[in-house]
């Protein structure tokens, strides 16, 4: 593999129902208290399942994407100047937005995909090339995965990837619609007697740098991403290959990049939706890569405490486990009910554990048997 | 470029139905590019397994006949049919494609902000760069802005890694 550039993460920012912020977001997983609550946002008469994980009081997707783009580039320290040279990808949700206007004057819901990404690169002063990634729930993992290959290649300095997904009526209802909703109200990964998944909030922006571009400017380093991986299923439109084959390669490709051992790896921040196969396809792939080990790798998915951000939910994970592994503390996986056979795991429950692990992986999966693995490291 | 397709091409109708898919023109255009695509190089198909052949799925407007029904059904109080649960996403015909000719490859879907055959393109030639794929199915497709389908273009890029 050719020398390449080292990746850092300089600067996050999330919203999701845990509140506004990092801080908020690595209190809430570590409280390990599910943000489920009845959804007041729109409607949901008729639903067999009425209850998401949203913030109040959120604004429009575009204005929140670009609060959190600010927010991230300001943590990161980057001027006028080095955002005009940043790239933005964004990973959302295609067609038309479903979410009601503000309630302003003039107020609209802001642009549709693609031309929201030029919209919000334009209110962030952000002059690099831009990209829209549409591709459901690795959408965001794999801008990362892009924008560490581009910046590994010396393409880009710096890249600020930005994801949002805020629960709305029409892909709440095609949840709904395919039973993918858990009706007894909880997110329980991995456990026995899960029945699905719930959505929630997510809009997440986190700079990426060259390690020479952020060392030149005296930038904090909050972690490093030193490897990734994508890959398929060939298997199903929708459902995951139960033996997880392309999520094992996806994770072994990115084990490869960083150049380490599977033993090396500390913490898992798993794809775990909650759904029955799904989670047993993610375990069958975690056997696969860790062999007997993998029964003692710490594992949760935090998406028991804040939903499936969907489109945004690579990027809100990633900022998770960055956040754990700097506070050397892995977060729960809520909703926990007992031991399911097909998921012979190390799962976190009950309390956050203390870790003084280095690195740590996020695993993300989609429709289409599309399958992300990002390896992150502490500085 | 290993092949390359179009639909329509001379004399085509109307793409045949994909089973699965309801309402929408989207998914047997992709569908049947796709196919044209790939057995214009491998015959019927299928693949071999670890031929890590991506398919890299381009449109700037996605499904917008079945996107436009759902907020039309949503918005008036309805219920949606669950197959629109499954093609709610660019994925799904994308992975329908690929357990179709085995192509185990990454499965990337891109809204272009320009010229969606250069973003493609270049799209492709990130995956091949960095090693997750050794070949790319390149789909570009669009829907007219009242949700029939239009033209669609595929091609094959590859083959092998540059590192």
């Amino acid at each position: 593999m050719a020398e390449r550039e080292q990746l850092r993460i300089t600067g996050v920012h999330a919203l999701s129902a845990l509140g506004r912020g990092a801080d908020a977001l690595l209190a809430g997983v570590l409280a390990g208290t599910p943000a489920f609550t009845p959804v007041r946002r729109f409607d949901t008469t008729g639903r067999r399942v009425t209850v998401a994980a949203t913030l109040p009081d959120v604004g429009t997707l575009a204005d929140e994407l670009t609060d959190a783009v600010d927010h991230a580039c300001r943590a990161a320290g980057l001027d006028r100047a080095h955002r005009a040279g940043a790239a933005l990808f964004l990973a959302t949700h295609g067609g038309p937005a479903s979410l009601p206007a503000p309630d302003r004057p003039g107020g609209d819901t802001g642009p549709e995909v693609p031309a929201l990404a030029g919209h919000l690169a334009r209110r962030c002063g952000l002059g690099g090339p831009t990209r829209v990634y549409t591709t459901a729930c690795v959408s965001a993992s794999t801008a990362v995965a892009d924008a560490a290959t581009l910046i590994g290649r010396g393409d880009l300095d710096r890249v600020v990837v930005a994801a949002g997904y805020l629960v709305e009526p029409d892909q709440y209802a095609l949840f709904d619609a395919g039973r993918a909703l858990a009706a007894d109200g909880a997110v329980r990964p991995f456990s026995a007697g899960r029945q699905g998944l719930l959505l929630g909030d997510g809009v997440v922006a986190v700079v990426l740098e060259a390690a020479r571009a952020a060392a030149a400017r005296g930038a904090p380093t909050l972690a490093t991403v030193t490897g990734w991986g994508r890959a398929g299923d060939a298997y199903h439109p929708c459902q995951p290959d139960p033996r997880g084959l392309g999520l094992a390669r996806a994770v072994a490709a990115a084990l490869r990049r960083a150049g380490l051992p599977p033993e090396a790896v500390g913490y898992l921040n798993a794809n775990a939706t909650g759904t029955a196969y799904s989670d047993a396809a993610e375990a069958a792939a975690l056997g696969r890569v860790f062999g007997a080990a993998a029964g003692r790798l710490p594992v949760s998915s935090t998406k028991a405490v804040h939903g499936h951000a969907l489109e945004a939910s690579g990027l809100l994970e990633l900022v998770v486990t960055v956040l754990a592994l700097g506070h050397g503390k892995l977060p729960v996986n809520a909703g926990w009910l007992g031991p399911d056979e097909n998921c012979p795991l190390d799962v976190v429950t009950d309390a956050p554990r203390s870790t003084s692990t280095r690195h740590a992986l996020t695993l993300n999966a989609a429709f289409g048997g599309a399958n992300t693995a990002l390896l992150v490291s502490t500085p | 470029m290993l092949a390359r397709a179009r639909w329509p091409e001379n004399g085509d109708g109307p793409p045949a139905p994909v089973p699965g898919f309801v309402h929408s023109g989207f998914a047997p255009l992709v569908v049947a590019v796709a196919d044209r695509c790939l057995r214009r190089r491998y015959g019927d198909g299928p693949l071999p397994a670890g031929n890590r052949t991506a398919v890299l799925l381009v449109s700037a407007s996605g499904d917008r006949a079945s996107a436009t029904h759902v907020r039309a059904t949503v918005a008036a109080g309805g219920r949606v049919g669950p197959l629109f649960f499954f093609q709610s996403v660019p994925n799904s015909v994308a992975g329908h494609v690929a357990a179709r000719w085995g192509l185990d490859g990454p499965v990337v879907c891109l809204s272009p902000t320009g010229d969606g055959w250069n973003e493609g393109a270049a799209e492709a030639d990130l995956l091949l760069y960095d090693g997750d794929a050794a070949q790319v199915l390149l789909v570009l497709i669009e829907q007219a802005p009242d949700g029939t389908p239009g033209e669609a273009t595929a091609v094959l890029l590859g083959e092998g890694t540059r590192q």
